[in-house]
């Protein structure tokens, strides 16, 4: 992993129209991706992560969201200023997407090959016969037992991890330099969870592809993230390399995820009378409709301060070996 | 959004409005009319639309009044529509519901039998049966009606096979819930959508089939004016008199373009998953 | 592929079956049997000819063996015999077929030429106006009866040459783009209400189909938006347009009836009106069996092209 920034986004906003009001989903997220960086980007559902994505490769459907604020460098060009047809010829080539569901987000009635080699058709320009090689190849890379054969398969015929391998083998044909995950492994089996990641991590160390891994599960942040981004309610709450986040997270809310996940060196404590229950942060994820100039996490904060209810805290850097931000007035300097 | 549904509230609205026109004229129809529909006058024959002469839409081969005769017809038609929807959703749906709830030899059965009557496309079907029972009125609401039973059956047993297998009611089943209360309190709401459009969208179909079938003289017999018989008797002289066939085809293209904007806006609001789209 | 074939194939026996049944059936409850109606004709007849007719006429034999008999007749390509002609039904049936099918596919073609690129332009929804414009076409189309429209169209072109076959008809075989030109407004008249149809399905499946996450992932390879629309949506939109029509074909057919009369054109359509004229009832029952015939022929067709088109449906190839 180097240190040149190969994306910066900064101060993201996209909205929706709704029947309901106007839904802040991504309210001013920023962070930066080096070469060869596994970042990870963890929340609950709902807290605005996909939609950051989908915003940086402008794939929001519009109407009814609309990204109507913020900057996302690449290249040194903004691409939510460039024209839809620059950033089509960026999409699958320098930067490419797997989804959350392998089955309804591959066509049905076409085969996989013909699948991954589209995309190897268009940005590189292969002939098909050599775009059905590569893609043989391919689905030969990321473990498909007789992959000649299984080319003419459709993806029903796949069982739902060897999809989500097509859909990797198809976001990596074309050596793209950013790879972004929406929780590739959520609708899998957990022990096929492990094999992905792992493809994931193999392949993108090959050719040091960056990767924003999108979760909200944090033992896959654990496994194969360098850094993190922290999300709530639309917005970034802490960021810090994974070491720094486990072993001394800063922000409440993100201590209230680890305090979550049940351990088995405390299993004694849960249950017994007067010992430990499984912790869950109490509270429920604020509406993303007309919120009040706040901390969005202030309801849910045992540490909460009366400057909280009032004004979002800044994002302060904090010292450390590696890029650390928190947002949190508990942490807020005077600066 | 919300205007979105104003706007196809509106086209439900529009329809509404034509069939009230419609309907309008019929009651009017059934105490006063322009003309007598039946009588001829052998000395008007074929006079062009004129407001002086007191036929507003002029007169036909036989020297009737277009517009009275109109007027008469909109009431057969409209009776014989919804009689035989009314025949063909009512048997059909008691089929349909039937088919699917008690489900194995009955289903099937019962389904081979749609699935046969399916085989006849529509005019042909309602033809047929007139040649068999002759050309009385009566007998061309029995052959639409016979022609619909099919195609309520099968909605009505796909919405009734759908709550079978839906959880919901397999969770009603576990609380005790007994048959009779989980078909009414499920399946009703569920199978009147699809229902409703149905009908709506049948009752424009009804009126093409008995003017066709007018038309080819196995409907409404003359001098009982029909739609259909009237553009029969238009063919010999509507290259001279073109108002013998203008007239009496608008009535029928605004009637079952009336029924059609209904069941299309009735669809658009009820249809929970066109709503979300676009 | 071969094997869903074979059982559609089997699975249409049963069906004909019942539609032979209905039409045997349906044709015996008219009121005052085909004897009498003969009879109606002659002065008077000898008892000995009475036995003769009645032989003739199968009166003397029970219902049931009379069907059995009936049905043995026609597999073996014998439709009886024109009450009103009294040639053989089948063979004038089958000369007349070519125009009635050619009619009906020149009907498809336009409404599918109509409906589908106009459902595509609906559904990518680039102008709110048009949309409704091209809605509320659709839904008139849908209700112009097409016995009007026809009438109209001879009105219209009576004075052009060549567009209104009125009783010279020209075979296909003989001069194709005669055949064509006075085959184009009946084809016209019966096909609008079907491309009204597709209009609609194809928009709204379009639609649906937009939707879908799949389309996302094509958007996010960076494929054209020309791609995406063509290969990746168009495909699957097109299943349920075509079941649709598979299913309106029958439209279709009956609709050519009523054509086949305004336009004075000698088809199969227009056979069976005037048999149902005469009562000629062998005539009757061989239409309709040839139609629904080809109906279902049709709908098993739909279905082929259906599974050609969508790889879930071809359940029996290997099942991984």
């Amino acid at each position: 992993m180097s240190d040149e920034i190969i994306l910066r986004v900064e101060g993201l906003m996209t909205q929706f129209s709704t029947d309901y009001g106007l839904v802040k989903a991504v309210d001013g997220v920023s962070f930066d991706l080096r070469r060869g960086e596994t970042l990870g980007l963890v929340g609950e559902s709902g807290c605005g992560k996909s939609v950051t994505n989908l915003s940086i490769m402008r794939l929001i459907q519009s109407p009814p969201g609309k990204t109507v604020a913020g900057k996302v460098l690449y290249q040194g060009r903004d691409l939510l200023q460039v024209s839809d047809e620059e950033v089509r010829v960026l999409r699958g080539k320098n930067i490419s997407m797997i989804f959350q569901d392998p089955l309804t987000s591959l066509n049905p009635v076409l085969t996989v090959s013909l699948q991954i080699m589209e995309a190897l058709q268009l940005h590189h320009g292969l002939k098909k016969k050599e775009a059905k090689a590569k893609a043989i190849e391919m689905l030969r890379l990321i473990g498909i037992p007789d992959p000649e054969r299984r080319a003419n398969d459709y993806p029903h015929q796949f069982s739902g991890g060897m999809r989500q391998r097509v859909m990797i083998a198809i976001a990596l044909s074309c050596d793209p330099e950013i790879l972004i995950a929406d929780e590739p492994t959520t609708a899998l089996d957990v022990t096929i969870q492990a094999q992905i990641l792992e493809l994931i991590k193999d392949l993108s160390a090959r050719s040091s592809t960056s990767v924003i891994m999108i979760t909200h599960d944090l033992g896959v942040v654990a496994g194969i993230c360098d850094s993190v981004c922290v999300m709530y309610a639309g917005r970034v709450v802490e960021r810090a390399s994974v070491d720094d986040l486990f072993y001394d997270p800063k922000h409440p809310y993100t201590r209230g995820l680890l305090e979550s996940i049940p351990r088995l060196d405390r299993a004694e404590e849960y249950g017994t009378v007067g010992g430990k229950r499984l912790y869950s942060i109490p509270g429920s994820p604020p509406s993303l409709i007309a919120m009040p100039p706040c901390c969005p996490f202030n309801s849910r904060c045992a540490r909460a301060m009366d400057i909280c209810r009032r004004a979002y805290p800044p994002e302060t850097s904090l010292a450390g070996r590696s890029p650390r931000t928190v947002s949190c007035w508990l942490h807020a300097k005077e600066n | 959004m919300a205007s979105r549904k104003i706007k196809l509230n509106s086209i439900a609205l529009v329809g509404i409005i034509i069939i009230a026109v419609y309907v309008v004229g019929i009651v009017v129809s059934l105490f006063w009319l322009p003309c007598d529909p039946v009588a001829m006058d052998t000395e008007h024959v074929l006079e062009a639309p004129a407001l002086s002469s007191g036929h507003l839409l002029g007169t036909d081969e036989f020297g009737r009044d277009i517009l009275s005769r109109i007027m008469k017809g909109a009431l057969v038609s409209l009776l014989i529509s919804i009689a035989a929807t009314a025949i063909g959703a009512v048997l059909g749906t008691l089929m349909g519901i039937w088919a699917g709830y008690k489900g194995g030899r009955w289903d099937h059965w019962l389904m081979r039998l749609a699935d046969v009557l399916f085989s006849f496309p529509s005019l042909l079907l309602a033809i047929f049966v007139m040649s068999i029972l002759g050309e009385k009125t009566v007998n061309v609401v029995i052959a639409i009606g016979l022609v619909y039973i099919p195609q309520f059956a099968r909605i009505s047993r796909g919405s009734v096979l759908t709550i079978k297998s839906n959880e919901f009611v397999r969770a009603a089943k576990s609380n005790g819930a007994s048959s009779g209360f989980i078909l009414f309190r499920h399946l009703l709401p569920n199978i009147l959508v699809p229902l409703i459009v149905q009908i709506s969208l049948s009752l424009s179909v009804a009126i093409l089939l008995e003017s066709s079938l007018s038309f080819l003289g196995l409907g409404v017999q003359p001098p009982a004016p029909s739609w259909g018989n009237m553009l029969s008797g238009a063919r010999k002289v509507m290259v001279i008199a073109p108002w013998t066939a203008v007239y009496p085809g608008l009535a029928i293209v605004f009637l079952v373009l009336g029924f059609n904007l209904l069941g299309d806006g009735l669809r658009d609001i009820l249809d929970p998953r066109m709503r979300n789209v676009g | 592929m071969g094997r869903y074939i074979a059982r559609r194939l089997l699975s249409l026996i049963p069906v004909l079956f019942g539609v032979s049944l209905i039409v045997f059936f349906l044709v015996r409850l008219i009121p005052g049997s085909a004897l009498e109606m003969y009879m109606g004709t002659q002065v008077e007849a000898t008892p000995q000819q009475m036995e003769e007719l009645k032989r003739i006429f199968g009166e003397d034999k029970p219902v049931p063996v009379l069907y059995v008999e009936w049905l043995g007749q026609l597999l073996r390509g014998d439709f009886g015999y024109s009450l009103r002609t009294g040639r053989p039904v089948l063979p004038d049936i089958l000369s007349r077929l070519p125009l009635s099918l050619e009619l009906t596919l020149l009907a498809l073609v336009i409404a599918l030429a109509i409906g589908i690129p106009q459902g595509i332009f609906a559904s990518l929804k680039q102008n709110p106006v048009a949309d409704l414009a091209n809605r509320i076409a659709g839904l008139l189309g849908l209700s112009l009866p097409q016995f009007w429209l026809a009438a109209l169209m001879v009105l219209a072109f009576s004075n052009t040459q060549g567009w209104i076959p009125m009783g010279n008809y020209i075979k296909f075989t003989v001069d194709p783009l005669r055949n064509l030109k006075m085959l184009f407004l009946p084809a016209l008249a019966i096909g609008i209400g079907l491309a009204a149809v597709v209009m609609r399905y194809t928009r709204n499946s379009m639609l649906e189909v937009l939707q879908m996450d799949y389309i996302r992932t094509a958007k996010a390879k960076g494929l054209k938006k020309r791609v995406v629309i063509g290969r990746h949506a168009l495909k699957n939109a097109i299943l349920p347009v075509i079941t649709v029509v598979g299913f309106n074909t029958g439209y279709l057919l009956g609709g050519s009836i009523v054509i086949e009369e305004v336009f004075a054109l000698p088809g199969m359509g227009r056979l069976a009106l005037y048999a149902i004229y005469q009562r000629d009832y062998p005539v009757i029952q061989g239409v309709v069996l040839v139609i629904a015939t080809i109906f279902v022929l049709v709908n098993l067709l739909t279905d082929v092209i259906y599974a050609l088109v969508d790889p879930r449906i071809r359940l029996d190839e290997g099942g991984r």
